[in-house]
């Protein structure tokens, strides 16, 4: 255990370096060479991120337009990944399921949401409704697949001792194929959210008031490198953040998973 | 008095394709007994408790259990297998408890059996614990709790003992000569080990190679517990090596 906690230091203080490694080298690059003309050093933009949260860009303030773009990745992913969930379980326990959705899923399934955007705006507009759709969709393909996945690969010995104990298919299905495809799940959702975040950008991009991807286009459009800077910053930030929260999830909801005690 | 005959088994017929794996076995199994059923490696002994209840569509014959046709939903039965077949997202004590969760037994019962059938097989401490953190035997201590627990008018073992060590197999046999004794619970117990047949079943059915035929069932009256050394153990044992060469 004593042995654990050490590794488990040496790796915080590693990870700890890297990033201030990261910045130094940034700061160094920025004021010593050329990269100086076309990228802010990190010192300006934690400045100029602290002038955003506390004043505003925009209509709103930083943390405001981080809470915009949140809500729509979170209502768009619970869209997309609880019908992906549904679907990718009954096609990977059922072969008639299969054979109806799978030639469809495979074709929509590499399409990035990105070429989803003329459609969605004809189809919904320029309001939240296109923007939660191009989420849900960014979502969905990869949870799908990990569900179908993990639904497939359910011990076959384990569904025989359900069926000799007695039980009926919607009992193996709820009892033994649901539970036993929660760790393949997770892994879906975990990229789920980040494509799901990654959209939120693209979503905004197009026509937006609010939200981080609205940042980056007004950046652009008005050449502030630093708004621009700031915006990016809060996208990863944010995908970290929820990294973070789905692996914690996970860790509760699957610790039959990990061995020892 | 008459004995109750439990599984009736006529003409049982399994083809995979064009591959005849059993051939015309038929035979009776009495309440209560514990038959062992030995055979050549590979000559379908698992095919042949598989079709018993259904996991393979036979080809032809009849399975009767209690003169009714064997359906694993409406009739008690429990299957324990070769391998780990515990549900690794569950506790040992929801381990257990799924058989009588799946019939929906009420609540106290179902806790009385947890507890009387963990206490038997010596898990009562680990009942918190998952599959992952438990040894080998110990798995399979699960699987014959969460069997016994259903109360089980048949209950059937594919080589349960097969990849234990001989310490945890004597322990496990053991056990299960107890629960059988205790509960007269019908076993259909296949291994591979003819010293295990010998050593747990009063009844010893032998197949043949494929195309696999019931060869032989000997009755086996040795006193309980028994001595593996002693001279009408060998005999038995002897005798039923003899049944199985085929060279």
């Amino acid at each position: 255990m004593k042995e654990e906690s050490k590794e488990n230091l040496v790796c915080g203080l590693c990870a700890i370096t890297s990033v201030f490694a990261f910045l130094l080298v940034w700061y160094l690059g920025c004021t010593f060479t050329a990269l100086g003309k076309l990228l802010p050093d990190p010192i300006t933009v934690l400045i100029g991120m602290w002038g955003y949260i506390v004043g505003t860009v925009g209509k709103c303030s930083l943390l405001m337009h981080a809470l915009h773009s949140l809500q729509r990745v979170l209502i768009g992913f619970l869209i997309g990944s609880a019908l992906g969930i549904s679907l990718g379980l009954l096609m990977g326990r059922y072969r008639l399921a299969r054979a109806i959705f799978n030639p469809i899923f495979r074709v929509i399934r590499p399409i990035p949401p990105i070429a989803w955007i003329p459609i969605s705006i004809i189809w919904f507009g320029l309001g939240e409704t296109p923007k939660i759709f191009l989420i849900a969709l960014a979502a969905f393909a990869n949870t799908t697949l990990n569900a179908m996945t993990g639904a497939e690969s359910v011990d076959k010995t384990v569904i025989n001792a359900a069926k000799m104990l007695g039980a009926n298919e919607f009992q193996i299905f709820t009892t033994v194929v649901i539970p036993s495809a929660v760790p393949s799940i997770f892994a879906g959702l975990q990229v789920g959210i980040s494509c799901a975040w990654a959209s939120v950008v693209a979503a905004e991009m197009v026509k937006a008031s609010n939200g981080l991807g609205w940042i980056i286009q007004a950046g652009m459009d008005n050449n502030n490198m630093t708004q621009i800077i700031s915006g990016i910053i809060m996208i990863g930030l944010g995908g970290f953040i929820l990294t973070y929260i789905m692996r914690t999830i996970e860790g509760v909801a699957c610790r039959w998973n990990r061995s020892g005690r | 008095m008459e004995e109750k005959v439990k599984v009736s088994v006529r003409h049982l017929t399994k083809k995979f394709g064009d591959l005849l794996v059993l051939n015309d076995c038929s035979f009776d199994v009495l309440d209560g007994d514990l038959l062992c059923v030995v055979g050549p490696t590979g000559c379908g002994k698992t095919t042949f408790l598989n079709s018993l209840v259904n996991i393979y569509d036979i080809t032809a014959g009849e399975i009767l259990l209690d003169g009714q046709k064997v359906n694993t939903k409406k009739q008690s039965i429990a299957y324990i297998f070769q391998g780990d077949s515990t549900m690794p997202w569950l506790t040992v004590e929801e381990n257990v408890s799924f058989g009588l969760n799946i019939k929906k037994l009420p609540k106290q019962l179902r806790k009385e059996r947890v507890d009387k059938y963990l206490d038997i097989v010596g898990l009562t401490k680990y009942r918190n614990y998952y599959p992952k953190q438990l040894s080998a035997s110990m798995l399979q201590r699960v699987s014959i709790a969460r069997a016994f627990a259903t109360e089980p008018e048949l209950l059937l073992m594919d080589e349960p003992y097969g990849q234990l060590d001989i310490e945890l197999r004597f322990k496990l046999e053991d056990e299960l000569v107890k629960l059988q004794e205790m509960t007269k619970t019908t076993v259909i117990f296949i291994t591979h080990n003819i010293e295990e047949a010998v050593y747990l079943g009063n009844k010893i059915m032998v197949l043949t190679n494929k195309p696999t035929t019931v060869k032989k069932t000997l009755a086996n009256n040795l006193p309980r517990p028994r001595d593996i050394t002693s001279p009408d153990f060998i005999a038995l044992r002897n005798e039923v090596t003899d049944l199985i060469k085929w060279w």
